[in-house]
């Protein structure tokens, strides 16, 4: 749900051999006649103007979603967060919308990034060189910040080959950031996944997106280290 | 629409798993073996002929004359409905607290669609026709059963072609549904569009999907229609707490 169709330019090309579309930025083309994918774009740059963030939230429908959940309230208000989520987005349209505007008037101590689910095409490799295009042009924009990247779930009911992309994504990213001191990347999977492959609609209600105890059991302890990296932000 | 032509709106499809994890098919699967949790079928991104199909192979098979007792926030209401449609109504299930003792025997009472927004394919009257469609389904699937249709709300930061679209469709099914005798037609989009034309994201939250308050604004008119149909079913067809 709360997919905003899309169709990325440079799904089509990738003539030359370093060329990663989930790594260059572009922007949604409206195809279905409302424009709204550029309409939030524009929201949230505005939107930002007076505002102080310390944290930033920013990615895909699961940060978006996030927003208008309870959990966000109760957890993630307190730390004078914001939240830049577009459903549907893929790596190369959070690239494109960081790099035109979003970052040019806050600057928050941490930024949480959770995308890569989306990125329907590409390889995990591509995916990975993607966030990490991310990471790299947060580190540009806010040489101060520290950049949380979220592992991205499991999806589907039962075993598929986007549970297997996604923990391929996740495993090349957490090497990527391993020499780091800027970046990480948290796991926050609390175990949708049972023993029998299943993954239950009491956690994700399309076996995609959270539900509300879904989002608890991920928020939980990502809210108790994004604690700890604002304290330790401020030692510094 | 001329008798000849065929609608594509009208034509019952299943969405093909493009993606790779099977989700659609998955969800249809979890309700067709769990109507009893079923209030709700309701999935994001569907068109009217993904909603025609759900409804022609399976969903309709297994409903049980169950009805529940969903606790809402201000107290018990009760909720002899399935709300069948797109992306709008999961998030609504949400908001309900179900206590799960409080299951009653009876009939199903209501049947609310919601449904056409997503179908970028189809002209207007296309889409109020599968949307005329799915009513039709239903009434002669469920006779007993009324059947509530949502307009389709306005879209988008501005002013723009959907809205439009989405106008004329509520036009059409405005003159077409009552015709059906068993089905009617519910406004629930009043007010989301503020003067200068500009609808907020306080409503809804990327200028398609509803924010709780927008979610409130709605459950308002659609409460006070459910309740007025749930009082005018006749007496013997009235559930008891068991």
């Amino acid at each position: 749900m709360h997919h905003i169709a899309n169709a990325s330019l440079t799904d089509k090309v990738m003539s030359s051999g370093d060329s990663n579309p989930a790594a260059t930025p572009t922007p949604c083309v409206d195809i279905q006649g409302d424009g709204r994918w550029m309409s939030l774009h524009n929201h949230f740059v505005s939107n930002s103007k007076d505002k102080e963030p310390d944290v930033l939230f920013v990615g895909d429908s699961l940060v978006q979603l996030l927003h208008q959940f309870e959990v966000w309230r109760e957890l993630f208000s307190p730390l004078h967060a914001l939240n830049f989520g577009v459903g549907g987005d893929e790596t190369q349209h959070v690239l494109w919308r960081l790099s035109n505007g979003e970052l040019a008037h806050i600057s928050p101590k941490v930024v949480v990034l959770w995308v890569g689910t989306h990125n329907h095409g590409h390889t995990a490799e591509q995916i990975c060189g993607g966030i990490m295009a991310i990471v790299q042009l947060i580190k540009d924009k806010l040489p101060k910040a520290y950049t949380l990247v979220l592992g991205v779930l499991p999806r589907g009911k039962m075993p598929n080959p986007l549970r297997e992309r996604n923990a391929q994504v996740n495993k090349l990213v957490k090497d990527a950031v391993s020499s780091l001191p800027h970046a990480s990347l948290l796991n926050v999977d609390p175990g949708f996944v049972h023993s029998d492959g299943s993954i239950s609609h009491q956690d994700l209600y399309d076996f995609l997106h959270l539900t509300p105890q879904g989002y608890q059991a991920v928020c939980q302890p990502l809210h108790a280290h994004l604690k700890g990296l604002l304290e330790k932000q401020a030692e510094n | 629409m001329s008798g000849d032509e065929i609608n594509p709106a009208a034509v019952a499809q299943a969405v093909e798993d493009v993606q790779g994890d099977d989700r659609w098919m998955s969800q249809i699967w979890r309700e067709l073996f769990s109507p009893l949790h079923a209030l709700n079928f309701g999935i994001g991104g569907d068109t009217t002929c993904n909603v025609l199909w759900r409804l022609q192979n399976g969903e309709l098979d297994n409903i049980r004359p169950k009805v529940r007792f969903n606790w809402a926030s201000t107290g018990p209401e009760r909720e002899k409905s399935t709300a069948q449609g797109n992306s709008f109504v999961p998030v609504m299930h949400f908001i309900q607290i179900r206590t799960p003792n409080q299951y009653l025997i009876g009939p199903l009472q209501v049947t609310v669609v919601w449904v056409g927004t997503n179908n970028h394919e189809h002209s207007a009257e296309q889409v109020a026709g599968g949307i005329l469609a799915i009513a039709q389904l239903l009434t002669s699937r469920l006779p007993k059963t009324k059947v509530v249709v949502l307009g389709l709300l306005a879209r988008g930061d501005g002013p723009n072609p959907l809205r439009e679209k989405n106008a004329a469709v509520n036009g059409f099914l405005r003159s077409w549904l009552p015709r059906l005798g068993q089905a009617q037609f519910l406004d629930v989009g009043a007010g989301f569009v503020h003067s200068d034309g500009t609808i907020s994201t306080r409503d809804m939250f990327d200028f398609l999907h509803l924010t709780a308050a927008g979610y409130r604004a709605i459950a308002k008119p659609l409460s006070d229609l459910l309740l007025q149909i749930l009082d005018e079913t006749p007496e013997e067809k009235r559930a008891s707490l068991v």
